[in-house]
């Protein structure tokens, strides 16, 4: 998976058709990052790269370029 | 010689909590995204001087309005919110219903595992011929527990209780048993408290856990996210190990109910394990989590609207607080 389409997914959990979304992007200034959306991340990152973020760990995630760090670089394209 | 699940009766309180009374107090929250996110609708509030032990107690009385309660030798009863800390509470639940004072009364302390641990205690009572007729009774009430303010468990727990009657039979019709216990994580799902490792406390303060929900440490905490990591990580691998134990493949089982903790989390379950839809019941719109009973209720619903038959092999999950999860596999 590349950065772009993980971006993308992230985009369709948020469900935010319209809005900027990049690697900058702080996900806990958006409304839409609810209790629901960090189960879905979860799902997202358990499913695509077979790994599962502590809570702790999640719990210190702001933007998406940290969620990525958290991944990991090495599993995307 | 084995044993079978004979009957199963529900019992929820009466007032229900709607997610249009939750939208009114929390504005935030819109009624149409909770049943589109939860997969619920309404949720049964157990009133202020109904216990869990009420809730048993109907439960097993509609249960014993068509079963002869002169048969019942062992009575199982499953909650976290007892009567007392002492006497034990199915001890009481015996003389309320009337039965038998030759036979076995006791409680056991689990959430979403319990009807699973109940299945499994009673099989064992009956094939070591301590008993023959088990009446279990699961019921709940965490929203004694909840926080007013907690947005997040006022949406997806809901009290109910079940009785589920268990007896000696020709055919062996509950098969074998995985378990699994994790205590590391027992602190993710919690009453901090009340008990004797840390007392009530009249004065304890009002906190932000982070999420939005305020609550303080009398309150029931849950981590949701980090009970999701343990869920799909350890469900998948006891339904395998259930499986294997039973020389069964998945697609020899008719049907699987998983405890329904919530629809987004069972869901990814499935596909995960990949379980075809029309084959896993997922439905807690009208009670919400009702924690041991979600099992038995969901059972007894498949049952009544015919989706599961007799002769049907149904594989049942249970995990949650704890952590303690376990499955079987049960012919119907």
């Amino acid at each position: 998976m590349t950065v772009n389409e993980f971006i993308e997914r992230i985009r369709e959990i948020l469900e935010l058709e319209d809005a900027q979304l990049n690697i900058e992007t702080n996900l806990r200034d958006l409304q839409e990052f609810d209790s629901l959306a960090v189960l879905s991340i979860i799902a997202l990152v358990d499913e695509k790269f077979g790994k599962q973020i502590p809570a702790t760990q999640f719990a210190t995630i702001t933007t998406i370029r940290s969620l990525i760090e958290k991944i990991g670089w090495e599993h995307f394209e | 010689m084995g044993s079978k699940i004979k009957q199963i009766e529900v019992f929820l309180p009466e007032h229900v909590l709607s997610n249009e009374q939750l939208e009114r107090e929390f504005p935030e929250w819109n009624a149409q995204k909770i049943e589109q996110k939860t997969g619920i609708k309404e949720r049964h509030v157990a009133s202020e001087d109904e216990t869990a032990l009420d809730l048993g107690l109907r439960a097993a009385k509609k249960l014993l309005d068509n079963y002869d309660k002169k048969k019942v030798d062992l009575l199982l009863f499953c909650t976290q919110s007892p009567d007392y800390y002492l006497p034990t509470s199915a001890c009481i639940l015996q003389d309320r219903l009337d039965l038998r004072t030759d036979i076995g009364a006791f409680d056991f302390n689990l959430g979403c595992s319990g009807f699973i641990y109940g299945l499994a205690i009673a099989k064992s009572f009956i094939e070591a011929k301590i008993a023959s007729s088990v009446l279990l009774i699961t019921s709940e009430t965490y929203t004694k527990y909840i926080h007013p303010k907690d947005k997040s468990n006022r949406t997806i727990f809901g009290d109910g209780a079940a009785a589920t009657i268990i007896e000696k039979s020709e055919e062996e019709c509950i098969l074998e048993f995985a378990l699994g216990t994790d205590g590391s994580g027992y602190a993710n799902l919690i009453v901090p408290n009340g008990g004797l490792r840390s007392r009530y406390d009249p004065n304890a303060p009002e906190f932000d856990d982070g999420s939005g929900s305020i609550r303080t440490k009398n309150n029931l905490y849950m981590n949701g996210p980090e009970i999701f990591n343990f869920t799909i990580k350890s469900v998948p691998i006891v339904v395998n190990q259930c499986l294997q134990k039973n020389s069964l493949k998945l697609d020899e089982i008719d049907y699987v109910i998983f405890h329904q903790a919530n629809k987004y989390m069972i869901d990814y379950l499935r596909k995960k394990i990949k379980i075809p839809e029309e084959k896993f019941y997922m439905n807690m719109i009208y009670t919400g989590n009702t924690v041991s009973s979600t099992i038995p209720i969901a059972l007894k619903d498949s049952i009544d609207k015919g989706v599961i038959k007799e002769g049907n092999y149904v594989l049942l999950v249970g995990y949650g607080v704890g952590y303690s999860w376990g499955a079987t596999i049960i012919k119907i």
